[in-house]
């Protein structure tokens, strides 16, 4: 059981960590697909660079993402003691 | 803390259960194959492919049987990570993801990634935001949760009320996109065959709510994956060499994409807010395939991405899975499953898009007069495609193409034994019976536990609480029936209002109930009235041509103005209870007892 005064600490990690996941991702699901038409003048395995990076390259990306938030929010909430006594 | 019951319990055997599901659907698709060989008539086949693989899920359904509330309303909270991801990622994509997408990508090619970017990044909203503090909290609905973490009966009234809209309008799509997938097996009207999959839907769920839909989803997601991914992995060994349809779609690409330039496809610039999907029936071809926006606006595409996204993060339909799962770790993980499977899932879509497209090119590229091959004529008797009779050579853009057959029609175009047409099919409608099942089991929920129960203090008797449980699951399926019958309007469209309806309503204040205390239940009533209120007006504005833009692009004011709603009413409104202080701050700790289990064990103590 987590401590009361590791609390706010805690929570102060487990926020930084969410905009830590979310932000770049959301910016880069934002951004990418407005350049892609200009990727697209390259290739890669002969797909459109911007195609390519707008599907392949995403779900990489969120993959990516979810994975290292799972692992880096254990790993907070180990360190806070806040994690689950099973 | 010894007096508090264990329940995250997963089955020991559970691989060998679905070893011997996997043995079986396979041993079934290749007789099918065997026998179609051996000359055994079609009409036995379509019987077979048809009717084993829902016998199957029906039985694990019904093995699933229970007469305990947690078991009904959780899966006992034993459902592995894997399993729910799996789950989650074919509710989330559905029938409708699964063959008017793979349409809409054939059709306008890179415009139609705005909705499968939208769901992936749902999971990873879902998964950073929000999926570990519903699991903490425990609650078996979204009203549940909404109303004990603001302690209002009437916001659990008002989210029941808000959620069934969108949810109702989610299953009507997903019947009618079954009910066409069935009439591939056997040609018989949409009533019934959109009444046989409510009836499928009601015996395989009534008799153990979560927990027969937490197993017979996990077969009929299984059985979609294996639909969708093994005829166009036997096309890419045919055009590539290579089982990589993901990846080796690409070289095929290049040759589509000088053909579309050879014959003069055009490129077009629409305007920011353009949304112009195909609708359902037989459309154009409307642009190259890899070109950047010609069918969606660059604003609208982002929006639609932003809608789906936090739409499918709050969905009622799929949090309460995660409810199910065994541990907060757990809830987490399942959401990196579901996304790397949801992922799986777009890459192959576009594949199979690209492919078709591959085929059809190869007719108007060959040297010589055009020869229409016979798997054209098919389609052509079909319906299904149809090439513009103006006079000389016909180019891409004299073909239309029926939207919601595309997926269906690979095996036919790739002249594949009509038992894989048969697999394809059979995997749409499981992925039919899958989201029509989820939805149906959490709006059931919803309506016998928010709405026929929320003003009760106490906790029912589980034996009353199961039997109008039951009944409301049979209640929602066969009203999604009748709405499927009675408005008959594009899956695909309605998919998309539904999802911006949920997102504009529950997504702002579900995410600021955990992440902002100051929220009361004043500012989330009003949040939730607002953004659904809001949206509603702006799809049917769209939808009557007022506002000039479609009515999917609705929770782009929706949205923001229920959040504004939940935090002006907030401010303006007392400061919540050092109670409810208390209890946000439980939420976000991982460690610690079920909260919403703990709640149930207090009120049965205090009875005794």
């Amino acid at each position: 059981m987590i401590e009361r005064r590791e609390r706010k600490p805690y929570w102060r990690h487990t926020k930084w960590q969410m905009l830590a996941s979310l932000v770049p991702f959301l910016a880069v699901i934002i951004v990418l697909p407005l350049y892609a038409g200009r990727l697209n003048d390259s290739r890669f395995m002969g797909f459109p660079l911007g195609y390519f990076l707008c599907l392949h390259g995403i779900v990489l990306i969120a993959v990516v993402t979810v994975a290292s938030f799972v692992n880096r929010q254990d790993a907070i909430d180990h360190w806070h003691g806040a994690h689950e006594d099973v | 803390m010894p007096f508090a019951r264990r329940t995250g319990y997963v089955n020991p055997r559970l691989g060998t259960y679905f070893g011997i599901f996997m043995s079986a659907f396979a041993a079934l698709a290749l007789m099918t194959l065997i026998l179609e060989g051996l000359g055994v008539s079609d009409e036995a086949l379509r019987l077979m492919m048809f009717l084993g693989p829902i016998a199957l899920y029906a039985a694990i359904g019904i093995v699933a049987y229970t007469q305990e509330p947690i078991d009904y309303f959780a899966a006992g909270r034993r459902v592995p990570a894997f399993y729910t991801g799996l789950a989650l990622a074919q509710t989330a994509l559905g029938a409708t993801g699964l063959v008017a997408l793979t349409g809409v990508f054939f059709l306008i090619g890179f415009d139609a990634l705005c909705m499968v970017i939208g769901g992936l990044a749902g999971f990873v909203v879902m998964a950073v935001a929000l999926a570990a503090f519903f699991r903490k909290f425990g609650a078996f609905t979204v009203p549940s949760y909404l109303g004990k973490r603001f302690d209002s009966h009437v916001l659990r009234l008002l989210a029941g009320g808000i959620l069934a809209v969108p949810m109702l309008l989610l299953m009507a799509a997903e019947l009618r996109i079954g009910a066409h997938a069935a009439t591939w097996f056997h040609p018989m009207p949409q009533s019934v065959a959109v009444m046989g999959l409510v009836a499928t839907v009601a015996v395989t769920l009534a008799a153990g709510g979560m927990r027969s839909l937490a197993w017979s989803s996990a077969a009929q997601s299984l059985a979609a994956l294996i639909a969708l991914l093994v005829p166009v992995v036997i096309v890419a060994v045919i055009v590539t060499n290579l089982p990589l349809p993901q990846l080796s779609a690409g070289p095929v690409l290049r040759t589509v994409a000088r053909a579309e330039a050879a014959q003069g496809l055009p490129i077009i610039l629409p305007p920011a807010l353009a949304f112009d999907m195909p609708g359902e029936g037989l459309s154009l071809i409307a642009k190259r395939y890899s070109d950047a926006f010609g069918s969606v606006g660059p604003l609208a595409f982002v929006i639609v991405m932003l809608s789906l996204a936090s739409g499918l993060a709050c969905a009622p339909w799929l949090l309460p899975r995660v409810a199910g799962t065994p541990g907060v770790y757990e809830a987490r993980k399942s959401l990196g499953w579901a996304t790397l499977l949801f992922g799986i899932a777009m890459l192959t879509i576009g594949a199979i898009a690209i492919f078709m497209r591959d085929y059809l090119t190869d007719i108007v590229t060959a040297a010589g007069p055009v020869r229409f091959p016979p798997w054209f004529e098919t389609l052509q008797e079909r319906g299904i495609l149809t090439v513009s009779a103006e006079a000389g050579r016909p180019t891409l853009a004299s073909f239309s193409v029926s939207r919601d057959d595309v997926l269906l029609s690979l095996p036919i175009v790739a002249e594949m034994p009509a038992a894989l047409v048969y697999l394809a099919a059979g995997g749409v409608v499981a992925a039919a019976l899958a989201t029509t099942g989820a939805v149906a089991v959490a709006l059931g929920n919803i309506l016998s536990e928010d709405i026929v129960y929320g003003l009760a203090s106490q906790p029912v008797k589980s034996g009353p609480r199961l039997i109008v449980a039951r009944l409301a699951l049979g209640a929602a399926a066969a009203l999604a029936g009748l709405i499927a019958l009675a408005a008959p309007t594009d899956p695909l469209k309605l998919m998309l209002w539904a999802i911006a309806l949920t997102g504009a309503s529950a997504f702002p204040v579900l995410v600021l109930s955990i992440w902002w205390k100051r929220l009361n239940a004043f500012g989330a009533a009003a949040g939730l009235a607002t953004g659904f209120g809001v949206t509603v007006l702006a799809i049917v504005a769209g939808e009557a041509g007022l506002t000039g833009t479609d009515g999917a692009l609705a929770a782009a004011i929706g949205l923001p103005a229920g959040a504004i709603a939940a935090v002006a009413v907030a401010y303006a409104t007392p400061a919540p209870s050092r109670n409810l202080l208390e209890l946000v701050r439980d939420i976000r700790v991982p460690g610690g007892e079920i909260l919403y289990d703990r709640e149930m064990r207090h009120h049965r103590r205090k009875k005794l």
